[in-house]
This record gives C-alpha cells, structure tokens and sequence, in this order.
C-alpha cells in the first residue's frame, strides 16, 4: 500500500502569535515556537500502525507551508515517514484551506495513493475541511472524524468508525482509494526513533516551490482579527496569588459552595 | 427553486430543531436571506417536513430515499446537486455538526464554492470564526459567487416558532447512485458513561495542567465540595491523564452543574458546548486572552500549579 499523510506546521501556542498593526492577520512573534499538528501526529501515527501491519506498505509525508515547515516535515521522517514533500509557500500569503488541499491534490493525483490521511483540523485555522476539500478534488470518498480503522488490503476495502455527537459512533466501509480524517484519541503517536533520526539526517525531502501563478487564488479574504470581547458580566480577580485565592474562598461561601 | 439561499439538513439525523432555527435566523442575516428554502435529506418515513414548514414558514423541499437513512457524504452530495439542477444560490447553510462539517467541503468544491466552517458571525457578506483555540475571531470574504457556510450551533438565537402560515412543502423522490462508501450503522460508544451527570460541581483538568501528577491538585479541589466531580478537556484524556468518561464537550458529555472550575483550558468551542449551560463558571487560566474567559463569571489568572496549592490551603485554612 502508498500512504499520504498531510502534516501542517502551527505554532506550539497561540499566545505567543501577535496581530498585525492593520489588523489583518495573526502572525508569529521571535517568541513563537512551531511544531506538527496535533490531529496530524496521530494521522501518521494511524499511517505507521498501518505499515507495521501490512507488509510492502509505503508512508509518505507532505506539508504545505513556508520554509519553516520544513521541520515539521524532517520530524515526519523522524518519527518513521518512508518519504518527504515540502509543498513550499512564500511565508506571506494567506493560503485558504481550498488553496492547501488543491496544492496537495497536484501532487497525489498522479501517484496512486491507496489512502490519504489528514487531522480532522488544523490547531491554528480551525477549518477543519481540507481533507473533505482534497477528497472532492480528487472525487475519492472521504470519511471524517475517525476512531477506528481497519484496513483489508486483500478486498481494497477498509472498515471505520468515526466519531459524531452526543457518544455516538457511526460504522463506515469504504472503497479505496480514500481520504480519511483522524480525530485525536486514535492511537497514542511515538516519538522519532534514533534509527530514524539517522536515517532522517542524511534523507534529502522533496522540495515543489509553489510561488506568484503555480499558487492556487484563494477562494475567501481574511479581511481582520481580533481579540474577541470579554464579556462584561465576568470579572477577572485581581490581587496577588494569596489574595485572590481568599477572594475565591470568600465567592464560593457566598454562593454556599462550601460547608 | 428559486431562493438564493438554502438551509440543508438531515431528514432523520443529527440537526437538531434548534440547530435548524438557528440556521434559518443566521440565513435571514445574509444578504438577499430573507426567504431561505430549508432542504431536508433523509427517508419518507419521518413527517418533519411538514413540521419545519410549519414551524418556519420557510419553503420546505424533502428529499427522499430509502438510501438517505443514514448520513453518507456521496449520496447526500449527489441528492442536492441533482436537486440544485442548474440553479444557482448564492449561499448554503448547514450546521457546524459532524455531518455539516463532512458534507459542506464536498458540496463547496461541486459548486465551485467557498466553504467557511464554525461561523459565528456575521456583517453584511463578512463571515466572522474563531481561531488559534478561540483566542483570536478574524472575518473572512468570500470572493466566489456561491458560498457554503457551516454556522455553529448556539452562535445565533434561533428563529422564534412562527404561528404565521406554513410554507409549501415538496417531495421529492431520489434514486440511489454508485457510492464508494458505504455507512452501516450508527452504536453508542461503549467507554462511556455518564459519572459527572449528577454532580453539582465540577472541577475539570485541561492540558495546561501540564502532567499526569498534577491531576491529584484537580481531585484535592473537587475533593473539597460536596457532589462534586473531577471533569477533563478532550486532550486530557487522549493523554492518558483521565478516562473518556470524564471528557467535557461535544464528543464527550454535556454537564450543567452548579458550579464548573475549568483549570488549564483554553476555552475552545468543542468544549464549550459541553459545560456553557453550567450556572456558575469559574476559570483558572495563565493566559489573560483565554476563550475560557468570555465565558466564566470569574477568572483567574495564574500559573494553576503554583495557584491551585495556595488555593487549597486557603480552602483548608478557612
Ligand atoms: C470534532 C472535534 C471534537 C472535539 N470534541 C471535544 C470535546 O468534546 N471536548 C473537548 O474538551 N475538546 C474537544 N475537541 C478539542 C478542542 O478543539 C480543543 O482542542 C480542546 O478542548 C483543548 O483542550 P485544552 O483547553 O485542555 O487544551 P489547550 O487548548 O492546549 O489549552 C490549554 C490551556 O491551558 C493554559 N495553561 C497552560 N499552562 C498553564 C498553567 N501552568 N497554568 C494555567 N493555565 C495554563 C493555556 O493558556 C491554555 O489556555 C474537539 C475537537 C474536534 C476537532
């Protein structure tokens, strides 16, 4: 089998990201610290399990993103990705999650992939669509949310249960090729073995820079950001530790909370 | 079909009622809204039709199928384009649900659309969501003709239940296509159950606890209270630091107690839609521009793991 697994650089906290003056983006300070996604750790991870288990399975790991994501993709390879492509992007521009599965598409229709895995979202953009978004590029069928997976090579058929509301799973049996979305909770995703950290150090990835025309326009602006308001009826407790530790006290008596 | 926008929904799924008046007071919002046409997709069996129609006042197109019991994003997909026929809205409203979120993306690119998920505002065509774990809202444009939205639940007041004159409804038969996945049911998840149901307090851990060790602070302080119960973010519990049974949010439980302390978590939407029903919210968070802190009625900000044992011996102390 030939896996894909889509991995996105975000930055490790969102508090450490600063708006611009025009307010029209949210960018990273000095202080930001990237690494993968988290939804994506356990994408490759589901994607390993599955070379473990079925022999002649290949991974292969792809990012979209500036020149920084390039470590994200190295920590793919370190983690035990057979293979790296770097979709790289200038660091400027808003790429909408329509531009990235596009981007992504261009590179897996011609390659035969038996299965895509992506995160069920990015921690930064929420979107949470551009495996769904690659699936309809690609016409494959798509499964989200997925918390169980097993794949019968021998049928090319893969049975599923993703994850929809109020506890409930929903069985699924799906053709491949296909896209699925991981939901976090899967599996529990390793960490880069030193054998692989090797082997990663000397493996070159491949590099498709994508720039002015080859880039995909975006489908949507983003035309602001902000802080949201806090809302007026709440009341942030002032004072040294000790002193709003009492205050919290003196607030859970009075709302007689405590004996 | 003539309106330029519509509302899609399942038949017999997951929209809720609520989440359907949402939708139609969030489409009445858009620009040219005025008059959404509300599609449900599902089998003949259920009578809701003609309930929505009633309920609404909007027009009503049913489309049925014996194969649209359960959700499936190939045959729901092919249902409404073959129903679209050559007609060309300008938006399409589902909710941010499980099925919303997987059908609106496929939708999106049949349509040659935009597809913007989790909105939760909007002005003029200008579509507001959050990001970065609800830290930051950043509005977005679209620059297509046609726009597919998934609007989150609970973000818009829903339409008050009209007593005005139903709207028409149609049904519409749809014969089943080739489809490459298959849905074969749907099952309770067996690692749940449902120990924060009758508790009035709940003290709940959230990944900035940091370790698995310092879980023992969240239990000291629910330890504390009477009825009380120890609850966790999602992440909590994919880290091990937890059970599932304890996980707070829209993939675990819905708890209202009386009380709810949100120790080390952000505040994202998921979880959010699980405790804001909650009577009193109290939020312990190191970060001032935490998404937990639009919501609690009081919040503290610190460092829980030196603020929490100052806590507790407070609470011992008093
Ligand atoms: C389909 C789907 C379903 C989901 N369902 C759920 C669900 O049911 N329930 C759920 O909870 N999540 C759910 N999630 C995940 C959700 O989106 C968030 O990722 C999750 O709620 C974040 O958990 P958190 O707040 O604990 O962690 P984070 O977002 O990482 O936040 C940690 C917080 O701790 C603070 N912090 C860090 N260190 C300290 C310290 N020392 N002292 C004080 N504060 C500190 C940080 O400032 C930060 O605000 C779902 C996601 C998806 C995509």
């Amino acid at each position: 089998m030939k896996i894909l697994a889509c991995v996105k650089q975000v930055p490790d906290s969102s508090d450490t990201m600063a708006i611009t003056p025009e307010g029209s983006r949210v960018v990273p300070t000095a202080a930001t610290v990237f690494r993968m996604n988290r939804y994506d750790e356990f994408a490759l991870e589901e994607a390993l399990l599955m070379k473990e288990r079925i022999p002649g399975t290949e991974v292969h790991a792809v990012t979209v993103g500036p020149e920084r994501a390039g470590s994200t993709l190295r920590r793919a390879l370190e983690t035990g990705a057979d293979h790296g492509i770097h979709i790289l992007t200038p660091e400027v521009a808003y790429l909408d999650p329509f531009a990235v599965a596009s981007l992504i598409a261009s590179w897996a229709r011609t390659r035969d992939y038996d299965l895509i895995l992506a995160g069920v979202m990015a921690e930064d953009d929420m979107e949470g669509q551009t495996g769904q978004l690659l699936a309809a590029i690609l016409d494959l069928p798509c499964v989200t949310s997925v918390m169980e997976a097993r794949v019968r090579p021998a049928d090319n058929e893969i049975d599923l249960e993703r994850e929809i509301e109020g506890g409930l799973r929903m069985s699924v049996l799906t053709r491949m090729p296909a896209v699925l979305t991981i939901q976090s909770g899967i599996n529990t995703p390793r960490y880069p073995s030193l054998s692989h950290v090797l082997r990663a150090r000397r493996q070159a990835f491949e590099v498709m820079a994508m720039d002015g025309p080859a880039l995909p326009g975006p489908l949507s602006r983003c035309t602001g950001v902000r802080l949201p308001e806090i809302s007026s009826q709440g009341v942030i407790i002032a004072g040294t530790p000790r002193e709003k530790a009492r205050e919290l006290v003196r607030i859970l008596h009075e709302h007689a909370f405590l004996a | 079909m003539d309106s330029l926008t519509l509302i899609i929904a399942e038949q017999d799924g997951s929209t809720t009622s609520q989440e359907l008046l949402e939708l139609v007071s969030f489409a009445r919002m858009l620009p040219g809204g005025g008059n959404p046409t509300i599609v449900l997709v599902g089998t003949a069996r259920k009578d809701r039709a003609e309930k929505t129609a009633a309920t609404t006042g909007c027009p009503v197109l049913a489309l049925t199928g014996d194969h649209l019991g359960l959700y499936n994003p190939e045959a729901f997909c092919d249902a409404v384009l073959e129903a679209l026929g050559d007609t060309e809205p300008a938006w399409i409203c589902l909710a941010h649900t499980s099925t919303g979120v997987d059908l609106a993306p496929r939708l999106a690119v049949n349509l040659g659309a935009t597809c913007i998920t989790a909105v939760e505002g909007i002005s003029g065509t200008t579509l507001t969501r959050a990001v970065c774990a609800g830290r930051y809202c950043a509005d977005f444009t679209p620059s297509t003709a046609c726009t597919v939205v998934t609007v989150l639940p609970g973000a818009f007041p829903p339409l008050p239940a009209s007593t005005d004159t139903a709207g028409p409804v149609e049904h519409r038969a749809v014969s089943p296509g080739p489809c490459r996945s298959r849905t074969l049911g749907i099952a309770e998840n067996t690692h749940r159950d449902s120990s924060l149901k009758d508790a009035e307090v709940i003290v709940s851990a959230g990944r900035g606890v940091g370790t698995r060790e310092n879980i023992s602070m969240i239990r000291e302080l629910a330890g504390v209270f009477p009825r009380a119960a120890v609850g966790a973010s999602r992440p909590v519990c994919d880290l091990g630091w937890l059970g599932y049974a304890h996980q707070v949010g829209s993939t675990g439980q819905t708890v209202s107690p009386k009380l709810y302390i949100a120790c080390g978590i952000s505040g994202a939407i998921q979880h959010l839609a699980g405790m804001r029903g909650s009577q009193l919210i109290i939020a312990i968070n190191a970060d001032p521009d935490a998404a937990i802190f639009r919501f609690a009625h009081y919040g503290i900000v610190e460092d829980l793991t030196t603020f929490l044992p100052i806590l507790l011996e407070e609470l011992r102390g008093g």
